[in-house]
């Protein structure tokens, strides 16, 4: 491999990762403050490697350069941010959209929408300083502990025939745990309820 | 809806068989006690026909054993007009009905469908109201997204959809959905309605649940709950 496929631009794109992830840092600093709690369990981000990249462009059957990777693919810059609480995944999401240097080019709410293998994410599509685009996923423990074990079966390579069986069980786990995040979330509100009054 | 009948009377035993098979029930018939219990063990019934006058052991014997065994199906018991004792006796061991000899196949017919009928209308039976689904085979609550309820969460809703409309108090709840027992209180009521109203909220349903903590609640089809 002769040339990054992000030509001179890998600087510009750590800058964005750098400035998403300090950003999301100063929320959690100002709502522990606030509230007494850091609402983020923890908070991931990465360059998408050369590899990945490339195997994108491939499986998109787009060609493997600049363009495709800056402009045609949004990914480049990931963030992904894991919560406490349903609700602190959307005060994630309102302080990142809300800042100056970034414009919303896409939003998805797969928690009020699950997808139907019952996957559940927030995810924003954000252009920063109008040039370099970042995707941030957004959910809480219980969403990304489903989603890392889903991921972690690799059932769909398997040829055993009870792939309907294990789907259909699978987003049964996945509706159980957003059932116990609405509980947990409840229960934290009564609390909080009862700290004020 | 399968029953077990236990009759020693062969003629008899026969004639209610093949009545309650015409009925569309599945029936094993036993002529003893003992063939009764042995059978019971085997199989589940949606409801029993014991006779009380039986040889090996009576059908007041039967009764005792399978609730010992901690067997809730409903039985119903058949005595003669003049043992009273025997069906105050049976109606104590756990019966839930009986009737005297001699009957119209007309009437047993009644009592069996009678019986079995909670079972038939409420187990594996949809609920639907306004925009949401309530699956009683898998507890699932099904809007424009699904979602699991837990045994409580799905037995309240069930209570809410199934009196729509009609403000139910908390003590009625507490009676109807906890069987009032010890350590249930309001706070136990008001919570899981919290949860349900997160729930549906989850699945993006235009349903609510209305009132306030300790007073009444009931279902509302588009209805805007503020927290």
């Amino acid at each position: 491999m002769s040339e990054s496929i992000y030509g001179s631009h890998l600087k510009k794109l750590e800058n964005v990762r750098e400035e998403l992830t300090e950003a999301v840092m100063l929320l959690r600093r100002k709502m522990a403050e606030e509230n007494g709690m850091d609402p983020v369990e923890h908070c991931l981000s990465r360059i998408k490697s050369e590899d990945s990249m490339r195997e994108k462009c491939r499986r998109k059957g787009i060609p493997e350069d600049e363009h495709s990777a800056l402009e045609i693919i949004h990914d480049a810059v990931g963030l992904r941010v894991v919560t406490s609480f349903l609700r602190d995944v959307y005060a994630v999401r309102d302080m990142l959209v809300s800042l100056p240097s970034v414009e919303v080019i896409e939003e998805k709410d797969y928690i009020k929408k699950a997808k139907p293998n019952g996957y559940r994410s927030y995810h924003v599509i954000l252009k920063c300083h109008g040039t370099v685009y970042a995707e941030v996923q957004i959910r809480t423990i219980s969403q990304d502990t489903w989603a890392a074990l889903e991921h972690h079966m690799k059932y769909k390579k398997a040829i055993s025939g009870n792939t309907a069986l294990i789907q259909e069980e699978l987003k049964r786990c996945a509706d159980e745990l957003a059932s116990t995040d609405i509980s947990m979330q409840t229960l934290r509100d009564m609390i909080l309820d009862q700290e004020r009054t | 809806m399968k029953i077990l009948l236990a009759e020693d009377t062969t003629d008899l035993n026969r004639v209610l068989t093949a009545a309650l098979v015409h009925e569309g029930f599945e029936v094993d018939s036993a002529f003893d006690g003992e063939e009764a219990l042995s059978l019971l063990e085997k199989n589940g019934y949606d409801l029993l026909i014991l006779d009380i006058m039986m040889p090996k052991k009576d059908g007041i014997e039967v009764l005792r054993e399978m609730r010992r065994l901690n067997n809730i199906s409903p039985v119903l018991l058949l005595t003669a007009k003049s043992e009273v004792d025997d069906r105050v006796a049976g109606l104590d061991a756990g019966a839930d009905d009986y009737l005297t000899k001699p009957f119209a196949m007309k009437e047993l017919l009644a009592r069996a469908r009678a019986m079995t009928r909670r079972r038939r209308e409420y187990s594996a039976n949809d609920l639907a109201f306004g925009d949401i689904t309530l699956h009683a085979d898998s507890f699932e609550l099904v809007g424009k997204n699904s979602i699991r309820l837990s045994v409580k969460e799905f037995e309240l809703l069930q209570a809410f959809i199934l009196q729509a409309g009609k403000p139910l108090t908390t003590s009625y709840l507490l009676e109807h959905v906890w069987q009032n027992v010890p350590g249930a209180m309001d706070d136990t009521v008001w919570l899981y309605v919290s949860y349900l109203r997160g729930k549906l909220e989850a699945v993006a349903s235009q349903v609510t649940i209305l009132g306030e903590k300790g007073g009444s609640y009931w279902l509302e089809n588009g209805g805007a709950w503020q927290a």
